[in-house]
C-alpha cells in the first residue's frame, strides 16, 4: 500500500519537473499541477478504506524504525493530507498568472509536498524538514507579484519564522539529548525523560517554532501584513491550510510525547491570548483582508484552547473547529479576492452578485457559531469539553471564547450590512474573479450539506479523534514487537 | 402527522411562499390567509391544551448524541396564539395599499413578508421546543429573524439593527454558557436532566445559572439595564414590522424566563437564594429589576417627540409589568402578568397600526408636526383611543384587568414599594399616551393636512379588529383567563378562579361585565342628556377668539412642543442617561483594547516579547521546582 | 582545571544563540538582522551537533574497516547538514528580498520600512490613512476666519 508515499512523492517530482514540462508544452505546464492534486485526492480515497481498522505504518526505504523514517498514516493524517490536496486545488494560485506561472506552480507543488509530509510523517526531524520546506515555499508565494509591500511583509515574516525555526531546532536538539531518538513512537515510550523542566523548555521552543505558521500568539505578528500584501488566494492557502498542518505537529507532540499539564496550560494561555488579540484587532480593521486575517488568528486561538484539553474530547473538539475553519476561511478569502479592499468599497456588492453576498452571510454565520450550521457544533464541542475540565482557567477560556463570538458577530454583521447597502452604481467585478465566487459557492453548498449530514460526519470525526488520541495504539502500531532501545 | 406537525409544516409553506412570490398583491393576501389557517390549526389544538395535555410533534432528530423534539404545551400555545394573531394582523396591514406605498418609497415589501414569515417559523419552533438544544437553536434563529426584520428597511435602521445584534448574540452566548454548564453537570440536554441537576446545586452555581439564563433572556425582553437597543430598533422597523415586533418579539424573552426559571427551576428555588450580605433574595432582585423597567422607560417615553419611539419605549416598560406579575408567584399576580402579555400585544399592535396609518397619509410621525387629525382620520383615532386606554390600564379595556390583578397581587403579597412603583408607572403611561393622542389627533389641524383622508380599508380593518378584541377582552376577560389557567397549572403556579367577567376567589373578586356595563350605562345616560338637551351647536374649531385676535389656520396654536414642562424640569436631574453613559464607556474600553491589539500586530518591538518570554520561562522554572 | 571541549562548545553555541537573538531584537538595520539570523542558526546547528557529543569519543568514521571504541553520535551530524542547507537557502532568499525592499523603498531601517509598508497596504486596499488629530488641517477652516473678524 504505497499510496500515501506517492501522495508525498508525486507533487515533489512534479515541482522539479514543471519548468521542463512547461518548456515542452505550455498547456501541460498549466494543467499538470491541478492534475497531480486530483491524483493525490484519488490516492487518498484509495487508501481511505484501508485505514478503517488500523493505521498504516510505512517505513521509508525499508529501514525499520526507530532508525528509519516512518510514515504514520492514521485517519486524521489522511484527512488532512486529502484536505491539503483539495484546498490547494480549489485555491490554485496560478490560474490567472501569466509571467510567473511556472514559478508559482512550482512553489505551490513544493508547498503541497511539504504539507502532506507534515500530515503523514512520524519522525520529528522529518516534520522539521517538511515544516521548513513549507516555510520556504510560503515565503516565495507570499513575495510573488514583485510588489515592494509583499517583499517587505515577507521579510518580516521570514525574520520571525527563522527565529522560530532556530528555536525549533534547539528544541529538537534538547529532545534528542534527553532521549536519543527522533522517532515519535519511541519518543512516546521515552516520554518520561521529557517530563521535567528540560522537556518543558524543549516543548516551548518547538511550540514557538511551529507556532509561527500556526499563528500562535506571540509569533503571529506577521499575519495581518502578509495576508494584506500577498494575493488573496495565497492568504487563503496560508490561513486555511498551512496553519492547520503546523498545528498538527503540536497536536501530535502533545498527545504522544509532552504529556505534562504545564504544556497544556501554556497552550491554553497562549490560545486565549490569541483569541482576545485576534478578535479585538479584527473589530477595528478597515479592510476586508486584514479583518479576515485577524479573525483567523482568533479562530486558531480557539483551536489551541481546544487542543489543550487533555483526552480524546479535546482532540475531537479541536479537529471539528479545524476542519470547519479549513472549509470556511479559504472561501471567505476567495470572496475577499472578488471584493477585496476597503470596507467602504463594499456597498453595492449584493446588488451586483447576490449569490456571492448570500454565500458570505452563510459563511460568516457559520464562523460566528450560529446553529444549526457546523460552526456552532464545533464551538459547542469546545465549550463543553473545556467546561468539563472544571478548572477556573478553562471556565475563563470559555468566557473569552463566547465573548469573542459576540465581537466576531459584530464586525461580520457590519461587513454584511455594507454588502447589502444599496448604491446607484455598483462597482463592476473583475472577470477573473468569477471562478473565485464559484468556488465560494461550492464551499457554502458543502457547508449546508455538512449541516444536513451532521450526524454521520460527527460520528466519523469522533472515531478519527479517538484513534488520533490513542497513544498506546500509536506505539503498538509502529513497534508491533515492542521497542528495541 | 400530529396537529403540531401540520402547524409547523404550514408555517414553512408560508415561508417558502414569501420567498418565491413575485406578484406583490396576491402575495400579501395569500400569506395573510395562510397565517389565518395556521391560527385555525392552533385553535384546533385548544381542547387538548385546555386540559393541560401537550400535543407532541412526530418529528425528532438525534444529532451527535443529543435528542431534539418538539411539543406544544399550554404555555407554548398561549404565546403561539399571540404570535399568529399578530402575524395575521401585520400581514393583512402590510398587503395591498401599505405594501404599494412602501415599495414606492424605496422599500421592499417582499423582504418584509419574508422576514415576518421567518420570525413566525422560528418563534413557533422556539415555543414548541422540548429540550435545551432545540431551545438554543431556535433562540438563535429568532434573534437573527428579528435582525432581518429590523434591517429590512435599510439605511439608518441597519445601524440600530446592528446595535441590537450585538446585544442579541451576547444574550445568546450567555444562554449557551448556561446550557453547556447543564450539559457538563448532567451529560444530557433534556429538560428532565436540567431539573434533576438543580437539586444538588450550590448557591453560587445557582446564581450563575440565574444570571446566565436570566440575563440571556432579559436581553431579548429589554429588561434594565439591557434595554438600550430596543426602542430605536423597533421604532425604525417599517410599519407593520414594528407592530409585530412590539407585540410579541420581546415576549419571547419572557417565554424563555417562564420556561427555564419558573417552570423548570421553580420560583421557590430562587426565593431561597439570598443575595450575599443583604436581606434580598433573587426573587426580590427580579421584582425590582421589573419595577425599574416599568418606571424608567415609561418616563423616557414621556420625553419622546417621535410617536413610534414613544410606543417602543412603552413596549419596554410594559414588559416590566409582565415580569413583576409572574415573579409574585401567586394566582392573581401570575395571571395578571400572563394576561398582560396578551393585552399588550393587542393594544400595542393597534397603536402601531394607527401611527403607521398616520405616517402613511402624512409622511411623518413627528408629534410636533401633527395635530387635529381626528376630523380626517376618525377610525384611526378611535383605534388609538381604545389602544391608549388599554395601555394606560383603565376600564373598560383589557389592560385594566391585567393591571388590576397585578396591583391586587402586589398588595396582598405585601410589597407596598413595588405597588407604588407600579402605580408611578401607570401614572407616567397615562400622561405619556395622552400626549401621544393629543399631539397627533386632537388640537389644530395643519394646513398641509387639510386634504388627508382616512387610511384604506386594508389598513383600517385590522385596526378595528384589534380594537374590538381589546374592548371585548376587557368586557369579558374570562375569555383570556380561560387560556391562562392551564398555563399557570403547567408552570406550577397557583391557578386563578376565573369567571367570564373576571375572577372570584377568597382573594377578592372582579367582575368586568358589571364594571363595563355600568360605565357604558353612565356614558349612555350622559349621551342621552347631551343629545336630547339640544343646546349644542356645531362650531368650526377656529371660529374662536383669543388674545385679541381671531384665529386663522395659518398660525400654529397647537400646544405640542415640550408637552409637560414642569414634569420634565422636575425629572431632569434624575435622567442623566446613565445607562447610555455606561454602554458608551464599555464601548470605549473595547475600542481602546482593540487599538491595543492592532498595535501589537503592527508595531510592538520584539524585545518586549523576549521580556515576556523570559518572565514566563522564569515562572515556569520556578513553578516546576 | 581544564574545561572539557564539550562544555566550551555548549557555552559557545548558547552564546551564539543569545547573540543572534539580541541582534534580531535590538538592531534596526535589515542586513544586520539577516546576519543575526545567520548567527542564531549557526548557534542552533552547533547545539544540535553537540547533542550527539560523547566525551572522549572519536569521529564516526570507520578506520580500516574497524569500529572505534566510542564514537560521537552521527545522527545529529546528518541532521545538521540539512539544517545548514535550509539556513543558507533562507538567508539567500532574505538577501534577495532585502535588495528588493531597498530598491523600492530606498531605506534599510525597519522602522521606516514598517511605516512605508503600512502606507502601501492601506493604499492598495483603498482605505484612507488614519490622520492624527494633532496634525494641522490642509485648508484653514472658514468658520475660524469669520470668528476672527
Amino acid at each position: 500500500m504505497n499510496a500515501p508515499v506517492l501522495m508525498f512523492a508525486l507533487p515533489l517530482l512534479t515541482a522539479f519537473l514543471l519548468p521542463v514540462i512547461d518548456r515542452l508544452s505550455g498547456l501541460a505546464g498549466r494543467w499538470i499541477g491541478p492534475l497531480v492534486l486530483v491524483g493525490n485526492l484519488l490516492l487518498g480515497a484509495l487508501a481511505w478504506p484501508h485505514l478503517q481498522d488500523a493505521p498504516l505504518v510505512l517505513a521509508m526505504g525499508g529501514f525499520r524504525p526507530p532508525l528509519g523514517i516512518v510514515f504514520y498514516v492514521d485517519r486524521m493524517a489522511m484527512l488532512f493530507a486529502m484536505g491539503v490536496a483539495l484546498g490547494v486545488l480549489l485555491l490554485w494560485p496560478a490560474w490567472a498568472q501569466d509571467k510567473d506561472r511556472v514559478r508559482i506552480s512550482t512553489l505551490t507543488m513544493v508547498l503541497v509536498t511539504a504539507t502532506t509530509g507534515l500530515a503523514l510523517s512520524g519522525d520529528l526531524f522529518n516534520l522539521f524538514v517538511c515544516y521548513e520546506l513549507a516555510a520556504i515555499s510560503s515565503y516565495g508565494l507570499a513575495a510573488a507579484g514583485g510588489s515592494a509591500a509583499a517583499g517587505a511583509a515577507t521579510l518580516r515574516y521570514m525574520v520571525i519564522s527563522s527565529f522560530g525555526s532556530a528555536l525549533m531546532l534547539i528544541g529538537i536538539a534538547l529532545v534528542y539529548q534527553a532521549t536519543g531518538t527522533l522517532n515519535l513512537a519511541q519518543l512516546a515510550v521515552l516520554s518520561d525523560a521529557l517530563a521535567g523542566p528540560q522537556g518543558l523548555i524543549a516543548f516551548i521552543f518547538i511550540l514557538l517554532g511551529a507556532g509561527v505558521k500556526a499563528e500562535l500568539f506571540p509569533v503571529n505578528a506577521w499575519v495581518p501584513e502578509v495576508y494584506g500584501a500577498a494575493a488573496q488566494r495565497v492568504a487563503g492557502i496560508l490561513a486555511g491550510i498551512v496553519s492547520k498542518l503546523a498545528l498538527l505537529i503540536i497536536v501530535r507532540l502533545l498527545v504522544l510525547v509532552f504529556r505534562q499539564p504545564e504544556a497544556q496550560q501554556i497552550l491554553l494561555v497562549l490560545g486565549v491570548l490569541g483569541v482576545i488579540t485576534g478578535e479585538l484587532a479584527a473589530w477595528r480593521a478597515q479592510d476586508l483582508t486584514r479583518m479576515l486575517a485577524c479573525s483567523s488568528i482568533g479562530q486558531l486561538g480557539v483551536m489551541f484552547v481546544a487542543f489543550s484539553i487533555p483526552g480524546p474530547a479535546g482532540v475531537f473538539a479541536g479537529l471539528a473547529v479545524a476542519l470547519h475553519h479549513m472549509l470556511v476561511k479559504p472561501a471567505l478569502f476567495l470572496l475577499a479576492e472578488r471584493w477585496g479592499g476597503a470596507l467602504t468599497r463594499l456597498p453595492g456588492a449584493a446588488q451586483k452578485s447576490p449569490l456571492a453576498a448570500a454565500c458570505f452571510v452563510l459563511l460568516a454565520l457559520s464562523l460566528v457559531g450560529i446553529p444549526p450550521l457546523p460552526g456552532f457544533w464545533a464551538k459547542f464541542l469546545v465549550v463543553t469539553a473545556a467546561l468539563g475540565q472544571g478548572t477556573p482557567a478553562y471556565a475563563g477560556a470559555v468566557a473569552v471564547i463566547l465573548a469573542a463570538a459576540v465581537i466576531e458577530a459584530s464586525y461580520l454583521a457590519r461587513v454584511a450590512a455594507h454588502l447589502y447597502r444599496r448604491v446607484t452604481q455598483p462597482l463592476s467585478a473583475n472577470r477573473q474573479t468569477r471562478a473565485a465566487v464559484t468556488v465560494a459557492t461550492c464551499a457554502s453548498a458543502a457547508l449546508v450539506s455538512a449541516t444536513l449530514w451532521l450526524a454521520p460526519l460527527g460520528n466519523s470525526l469522533q472515531v478519527t479523534a479517538a484513534q488520533a488520541a490513542d497513544r498506546d495504539s500509536y506505539i503498538h502500531n509502529v513497534f508491533p514487537q515492542g521497542v528495541q532501545p | 402527522m400530529t396537529p403540531l406537525d401540520a402547524l409547523l409544516a404550514l408555517s414553512l409553506v408560508t415561508l417558502l411562499l414569501t420567498l418565491s412570490c413575485r406578484h406583490q398583491v396576491w402575495c400579501g393576501v395569500l400569506t395573510t390567509l395562510l397565517y389565518g389557517v395556521q391560527l385555525m390549526a392552533l385553535l384546533f389544538m385548544s381542547t387538548s391544551i385546555h386540559y393541560g395535555v401537550p400535543v407532541p410533534s412526530g418529528v425528532h432528530f438525534n444529532v451527535l448524541g443529543f435528542e431534539m423534539h418538539w411539543a406544544m404545551t399550554p404555555l407554548a400555545w398561549f404565546f403561539a396564539l399571540i404570535t399568529l394573531g399578530a402575524a395575521v394582523a401585520s400581514s393583512w396591514y402590510a398587503s395591498t395599499s401599505w405594501g404599494r406605498h412602501y415599495a414606492a418609497t424605496g422599500g421592499s415589501p417582499g423582504l418584509l413578508q419574508v422576514a415576518l414569515a421567518c420570525n413566525v417559523v422560528s418563534m413557533l419552533l422556539l415555543l414548541c421546543s422540548a429540550d435545551l438544544l432545540g431551545l438554543f437553536i431556535s433562540w438563535e434563529l429568532v434573534s437573527w429573524a428579528s435582525f432581518l426584520l429590523m434591517a429590512s428597511a435599510g439605511g439608518a435602521a441597519v445601524r440600530h439593527a446592528l446595535h441590537y445584534l450585538v446585544y442579541a448574540v451576547a444574550g445568546g452566548m450567555a444562554v449557551l454558557a448556561g446550557i453547556a454548564l447543564v450539559y457538563v453537570a448532567t451529560g444530557s440536554l433534556s429538560f428532565d436532566a436540567f431539573v434533576a441537576s438543580l437539586s444538588g446545586l450550590s448557591a453560587g452555581r445557582l446564581w450563575l445559572l440565574l444570571l446566565l439564563f436570566g440575563g440571556g433572556f432579559a436581553v431579548k425582553m429589554g429588561l434594565l439595564p439591557l434595554h438600550l437597543w430596543q426602542a430605536r430598533a423597533y421604532a425604525d422597523t417599517p410599519g407593520p414590522g414594528s407592530a409585530f415586533l412590539g407585540a410579541i418579539s420581546s415576549r419571547m424573552g419572557l417565554f424563555g424566563i417562564l420556561l427555564v426559571l419558573v417552570q423548570l427551576a421553580g420560583l421557590a428555588r430562587f426565593a431561597g437564594l439570598v443575595l450575599p450580605l443583604t436581606p434580598f433574595t433573587a426573587l426580590d432582585l427580579l421584582a425590582w429589576v421589573a419595577a425599574f423597567t416599568i418606571i424608567l422607560p415609561t418616563f423616557t417615553a414621556l420625553r419622546q417627540t417621535d410617536a413610534r419611539r414613544l410606543l417602543a419605549w412603552h413596549g419596554i416598560g410594559q414588559g416590566g409589568y409582565m415580569l413583576l406579575g409572574v415573579v409574585m408567584g401567586d394566582a392573581l399576580g401570575s395571571a395578571g402578568g400572563l394576561m398582560h402579555v396578551f393585552n399588550h400585544a393587542t393594544y400595542q399592535a393597534a397603536l402601531f397600526f394607527s401611527v403607521s396609518a398616520v405616517v402613511y397619509r402624512t409622511g411623518t410621525s413627528d408629534l410636533d408636526q401633527l395635530g387635529g387629525l381626528v376630523t380626517r382620520m376618525p377610525i384611526s383615532f378611535t383605534a388609538m383611543l381604545i389602544g391608549i386606554i388599554g395601555l394606560a390600564g383603565l376600564p373598560p379595556m383589557n389592560g385594566f384587568v391585567s393591571k388590576w390583578l397585578i396591583y391586587q397581587s402586589l398588595i396582598r403579597e405585601g410589597h407596598p414599594l413595588l405597588f407604588i412603583a407600579a402605580v408611578i408607572g401607570t401614572l407616567g403611561t397615562i400622561l405619556s399616551v395622552y400626549k401621544l393622542i393629543h399631539n397627533m389627533f386632537l388640537g389644530q389641524l395643519r394646513v398641509e393636512h387639510e386634504h388627508i383622508r382616512e387610511a384604506p380599508w386594508s389598513m383600517t380593518l385590522p385596526m378595528i379588529l384589534l380594537s374590538a378584541v381589546v374592548f371585548a377582552t376587557g368586557y369579558l376577560p374570562g375569555l383570556v383567563l380561560r387560556w391562562i389557567a392551564p398555563v399557570q397549572r403547567e408552570l406550577g403556579l397557583p391557578v386563578l378562579d376565573y369567571t367570564l367577567g373576571g375572577y372570584q376567589s377568597t382573594a377578592g373578586s372582579l367582575d368586568m361585565i358589571w364594571v363595563v356595563t355600568s360605565m357604558l350605562g353612565g356614558f349612555a345616560i350622559g349621551a342621552v342628556l347631551f343629545y336630547a338637551g339640544g343646546r349644542a351647536r356645531r362650531v368650526h374649531q377656529l371660529d374662536n377668539y383669543a388674545g385679541g385676535h381671531f384665529l386663522d389656520a395659518a398660525t400654529r396654536y397647537q400646544y405640542s412642543y415640550n408637552f409637560y414642562p414642569a414634569l420634565t424640569r422636575l425629572a431632569a436631574p434624575l435622567y442623566r442617561d446613565s445607562f447610555q453613559w455606561l454602554e458608551s464607556a464599555l464601548v470605549s474600553m473595547l475600542q481602546l483594547a482593540s487599538a491595543g491589539a492592532q498595535g501589537i500586530y503592527r508595531s510592538v518591538h520584539p524585545s518586549l516579547y523576549l521580556l515576556a518570554a523570559a518572565v514566563i520561562a522564569w515562572l515556569v522554572w520556578g513553578g516546576g521546582h | 582545571m581544564t574545561p572539557d571541549i564539550g562544555q566550551v562548545l555548549f557555552c559557545g553555541s548558547f552564546g551564539l544563540v543569545i547573540i543572534g537573538i539580541f541582534g534580531i531584537v535590538l538592531t534596526n538595520h535589515l542586513v544586520r538582522i539577516v546576519l543575526s539570523i545567520a548567527l542564531l542558526e549557526t548557534g542552533a546547528n552547533l547545539l544540535l551537533v553537540m547533542s550527539g557529543y560523547r566525551p572522549g569519543a572519536a569521529a564516526p568514521i570507520l578506520v580500516d574497516g574497524t569500529v572505534p571504541a566510542s564514537m560521537v553520535d552521527p545522527v545529529p551530524q546528518a541532521l545538521v547538514l540539512t539544517a545548514i542547507v535550509i539556513g543558507v537557502a533562507v538567508q539567500a532568499f532574505m538577501m534577495v528580498l532585502v535588495l528588493r525592499v531597498h530598491t523600492a523603498y530606498g531605506t534599510l531601517d525597519i522602522r521606516e520600512i514598517r511605516t512605508l509598508l503600512e502606507r502601501d497596504i492601506t493604499h492598495a486596499a483603498g482605505v484612507p490613512l488614519p490622520v492624527s488629530p494633532d496634525e494641522p488641517l490642509a485648508q484653514p477652516h472658514t468658520v475660524l476666519h469669520r470668528g476672527a473678524q
